[in-house]
């Protein structure tokens, strides 16, 4: 999900993720720091984000994390994968209840 | 490929956590202050926005730490910790980490310096390619003799019919003199001697072994060898002599004064089937070269070589073993019928070693190397006892520091983590200290020996570099023992509740139970070794104290070695010592003189004594060929009887027997005039000299002997005292060849001892002798030797039990005591007495001590009795030593638990109980 957001937002800081992600979820997704900066790390780690010092809008330092190449190439296998556990899914429950 | 880069950069990131926080607080702080201005968007005052925003943004310091935790290595960072905390506990107990510390190491290096000399000198193997293919073959004869020695005729019988071996090798050591070969020549000798394997032409195929210059036998034929002799000479005296001078190779030397070609040079170290590098290396056939008498290589009687094979593929130890006794059964039938070899023979094939026969074979050494070893054990299993009790009274007074520890959140396994950090830097000193003491104690070992050695021996090899599988295992060993006690408060404060714990102000029964066991086992096994040491000693010094039966103070035992050029014939030999023996008798102080091999260095020769008419009963009994004047020279006192007619003609058929001798034939009855018949014999080295051959004295089956006399014992050199029981059988005349001459002399030896190398000189330069005092030669014997060294080895390893036992006496009581404080100001608060407190503490110490006493003097009783074979007139169950000792240790506890007794006992009630 992170992933996503920084490939539809490009280079974004921290906050302004977590922001994006509780809008998105409207509301029902509250990341505190707490979990947020060690997945931000993890992934920086696992080199599918980057993470670069800039300014934001109004003048302050920040951590910008922005997807990388392998970071895509990531985000679609797991998307692939995720559609193809909610069809299986999907149809294993629409089986039962019809 | 992403989780490799992942944990990579963690590492990185534990590794330099610094200059990342610094960021990683801006990042955050951003975060929240970005989290408050939105809040404040929505209208909120700056407190409701804080708020809203640390709600949802979440604890500041908690995602630090989480965010530290997947940065770096969590563990990684608790582990530095863990060192540095652990780092600190030991430096400030110096007292305890020194203590375990060396105890460990102690324990550790002992046992590896112990099991690595065991498998370098006891249990070393041929030095050869593949070396567990090699084995030794020996032969077992009826009544348990054993010979290790066969003729050459038979070696080739052997070699030409076996199928069980790719290659069956023969070998035997000479010592040669050297001639002419340039170089260096060594200082202060008159004649240069050489040792000097004489080996059969497959030797180093077989044992897979090449020249490091030049070429060994192997590509040379038999007729080209003996056509232009050749030698191969080995690195180390190579090195010695020569300085490496590659051009040896192909230079003449001159060894018994024929001249050889050195063809190659044999690796640095190289032994083959021996303990020590030879100087050279001859074929067999170049043997008539170098003795005049040769005999001995078409002589079937004549045993001379030992015989080591290496097992054809497929085959096993003990199918080789079937076939070489059917091999023997058939060799049997071509020797002399009256001789000890034409006896039915059973093979002996053994897993090769240098050593002439199984280890199984020497009953009076095993002992004593079952003993040290064991020792090592013991001070291994002293020192982690100790270590485990000290382990354990630390933990208790740590347990309030674990459980609040465990209060403030600390998981069990984190706290068992942290112990193990500690005892594992512990065991790592231990090991530090173990593996350094391991390399100094076998370097002094191994200079101790081959010092021990007589020179002109070759260079005695053994390879002593720590074993480090042994020490591996010896360490882990003892690493776990540690540990395991190391975890006893982490167990012990989990099962404790949390909040009794900081109450509680006694220990918990159970570990003061185990506590006890370790001080009991620690005890008793310093007294085990403390007793058997003082046995030992005493043992010793009896051995130097009780009069070995004769004069050996004032006896010269002279080994003389003739040259064995051509031109020394037998006759001529024998003239040239009857000589020496009379321009002897000539120098002032010389009393008497008789050819024959001392007492203290007999060689161990027994037969089967029966007695005539009565073939079925026979007693083993060591034999020796003596001068009718034997007697008379070394002072021992007839107590039947008359000696053997003097000199002249043939011997007569006559033995005279010593008194346990006699003792043993007839019990209660005189001997004299009564007949023996001697038989079967059995011959084992006892001395380093014999593993240069000597013509093996065999024994016919023989005539009967009639017993002209009985003789005083006199103490010889077996370990269980069987060598009083002596027959002396008449020398053949005019053999003197081969005995040694020993001269009885006035007063002081020493200008007799001085006088004979001039002698020998001037009556023919090519003839050496070596001169020594006997009363010497005595205390280099083997079983005194043997006992000197595990007296020694057992009193070190009972005083370092000692020391470790009371200092493990003392850190537990001190323990106890501290942690009974309050306890005891309570009784005394109650009217207990100073003099309460301290008994109470004493009889509660000591009652480990008394058990593990009682358990170790029944231990000690044993241990006793098996080694009863080195115990010189000591009763096996000594009053003094047990007594003695054990009230030392007694005592020696009492001390140790005495002050802090006393500390206890000075205990302010009013202090004591605000303990805590």
């Amino acid at each position: 999900m992170v992933l996503q957001t920084l490939a539809t937002l490009g280079p974004s800081h921290g906050y302004a993720i977590a922001t994006r992600l509780e809008q998105l979820s409207r509301g029902s997704l509250q990341l505190n720091m707490g979990t947020l900066y060690p997945g931000l790390t993890r992934l920086e780690q696992r080199g599918l984000i980057q993470a670069k010092w800039g300014v934001t809008d109004n003048n302050r330092r920040a951590r910008f994390y922005a997807i990388s190449r392998a970071g895509r190439r990531q985000l679609a296998a797991e998307k692939s994968d995720w559609t193809r556990m909610v069809a299986i899914i999907d149809s294993v429950l629409m089986r039962d209840t019809s | 490929m992403i989780r490799v880069r992942e944990w990579v950069l963690r590492l990185w990131g534990a590794l330099r956590r610094e200059s990342r926080d610094q960021e990683l607080q801006e990042e955050l702080r951003l975060h929240m202050d970005l989290a408050v201005e939105h809040a404040r968007w929505d209208g909120r005052s700056l407190d409701s926005a804080t708020r809203t925003a640390a709600i949802q943004a979440g604890g500041f310091v908690q995602a630090v730490e989480a965010i530290r935790d997947q940065r770096g290595l969590p563990w990684l960072d608790d582990a530095v910790t863990d060192v540095r905390y652990a780092v600190r506990l030991l430096r400030r107990n110096p007292g305890f980490t020194a203590v375990a510390v060396l105890a460990l190491g102690l324990g550790i290096g002992v046992n590896t310096a112990v099991f690595t000399a065991y498998k370098a000198m006891v249990a070393r193997p041929l030095d050869a390619r593949n070396p567990d293919e090699m084995v030794n073959l020996a032969l077992s004869r009826p009544l348990g003799a054993r010979q290790f020695t066969f003729s050459y005729p038979d070696y080739e019988a052997y070699r030409d019919s076996s199928h069980s071996f790719s290659g069956l090798i023969a070998v035997m050591a000479d010592r040669l003199v050297v001639s002419d070969p340039g170089g260096r020549v060594p200082h202060g000798t008159r004649v240069e001697t050489a040792f000097t394997f004489i080996v059969s032409e497959n030797y180093f195929k077989v044992l897979g072994v090449n020249a490091i210059r030049g070429r060994t036998f192997d590509s040379i034929a038999i007729p080209e060898l003996v056509a232009s002799p050749s030698v191969l000479i080995g690195e180390n005296y190579w090195q010695r002599r020569f300085s490496g001078d590659p051009s040896v190779l192909g230079k003449t030397v001159r060894l018994n004064g024929a001249a050889v070609t050195v063809i190659g040079i044999t690796p640095r170290n190289f032994v083959g089937t021996g303990m020590a590098a030879p100087d050279f290396w001859l074929p067999v056939s170049l043997a008539p070269l170098v003795h005049a008498d040769d005999t001995w290589l078409r002589d079937r009687e004549h045993q001379r070589v030992r015989l080591f094979g290496r097992r054809a593929p497929g085959v096993s130890a003990e199918q080789a073993q079937a076939e070489m006794t059917i091999l023997a059964d058939r060799v049997r039938t071509l020797h002399d019928p009256r001789s000890q070899s034409a006896t039915p023979a059973t093979a002996i094939v053994w897993r090769g070693s240098p050593t002439p026969l199984p280890l199984t074979a020497y009953r009076g050494i095993m002992p004593a190397i079952v003993f040290v070893m064991s020792s090592a054990v013991m001070v291994l299993i002293v020192a982690c006892a100790n270590v485990a009790s000290l382990q354990l009274a630390r933990a208790r007074s740590r347990l309030n520091e674990l459980q609040t520890r465990a209060s403030l959140g600390a998981t069990r396994l984190r706290v068992i983590r942290q112990l193990l950090t500690e005892s594992a830097l512990l065991g790592l000193l231990a090991g530090v200290a173990a593996l350094s003491f391991t390399w100094a104690l076998l370097r002094v070992a191994v200079t101790l020996v081959a010092d021990a050695l007589p020179p002109g021996n070759g260079t005695f090899v053994a390879d002593v570099t720590p074993d480090l599988a042994i020490f591996a295992y010896v360490f882990a060993v003892s690493l776990v023992a540690g540990i395991l006690f190391g975890l006893a408060p982490a167990v012990e404060s989990s099962r404790t509740a949390l909040g009794a714990a900081t109450r509680a102000g006694t220990a918990s029964a159970r570990s003061r139970r185990i506590q006890d066991v370790l001080i009991a086992a620690q005890v008793g096994l310093s007294l085990v070794f403390l007793i058997v040491g003082s046995l030992l000693i005493r043992g010793a010094v009896n051995a130097i104290k009780t009069d070995p039966g004769y004069d050996n103070k004032h006896l010269v035992m002279l080994e003389v070695r003739l040259p064995e050029a051509s031109r020394y014939t037998a006759d001529r030999k024998d003239a040239l010592v009857r000589e020496l023996r009379t321009r002897l008798t000539t120098l002032p102080g010389v009393v008497a003189i008789t050819n024959a091999l001392a007492p203290a260095t007999a060689r161990y020769r027994t037969a089967a004594v029966s007695l005539d008419g009565d073939a079925s009963t026979s007693s083993i009994l060591h034999f020796s060929y003596v001068e009718a004047n034997y007697f008379q020279t070394l002072g021992i006192p007839f107590v039947f009887g008359r000696a053997f007619a003097s000199e002249g003609g043939q011997a007569e058929q006559a033995v005279i027997l010593s008194e346990s001798a006699a003792r043993e034939l007839w019990p209660g009855q005189n001997p004299i005039g009564r007949r023996v018949r001697l038989g079967v014999t059995d011959q084992r080295l006892t001395s380093v000299d014999e593993l240069l051959q000597k013509p093996a004295e065999l024994l016919a089956n023989g005539p009967a002997y009639q017993v002209i006399g009985v003789v005083r014992d006199i103490r010889g050199v077996e370990f269980d005292g069987s060598g009083t029981k002596q027959v002396y059988l008449p020398m053949r005349t005019g053999r003197f060849e081969g005995y040694p001459i020993l001269v009885r002399t006035q007063s002081d030896p020493a200008p007799v001892i001085k006088a004979t190398d001039p002698l020998l000189a001037s009556i023919d330069p090519d003839v050496l002798g070596n001169a020594s005092w006997l009363g010497e030669t005595f205390r280099q014997s083997g079983p005194f030797l043997v006992s000197t060294l595990s007296a020694a080895v057992a009193s070190t390893v009972g005083l370092f039990g000692l020391l470790l036992a009371s200092m493990g006496i003392y850190g537990t009581v001190s323990y106890v005591v501290l942690h009974r404080t309050r306890e005891i100001g309570i009784r005394m608060a109650l009217g207990a007495k100073a003099r309460d407190v301290l008994g109470l503490v004493l009889g509660e110490s000591t009652r480990p001590v008394v058990a593990g006493l009682l358990v170790g003097l029944l231990l000690a009783v044993g241990a006793s009795y098996l080694l009863r074979g080195l115990l010189y007139g000591v009763r096996t169950v000594d009053g003094v030593s047990f007594v003695g000792v054990s009230l030392l240790l007694l005592g020696v506890a009492l001390l140790a638990a005495y002050a802090p007794a006393r500390r206890a006992a000075s205990v302010d009630p009013n202090v004591a109980l605000r303990h805590e």
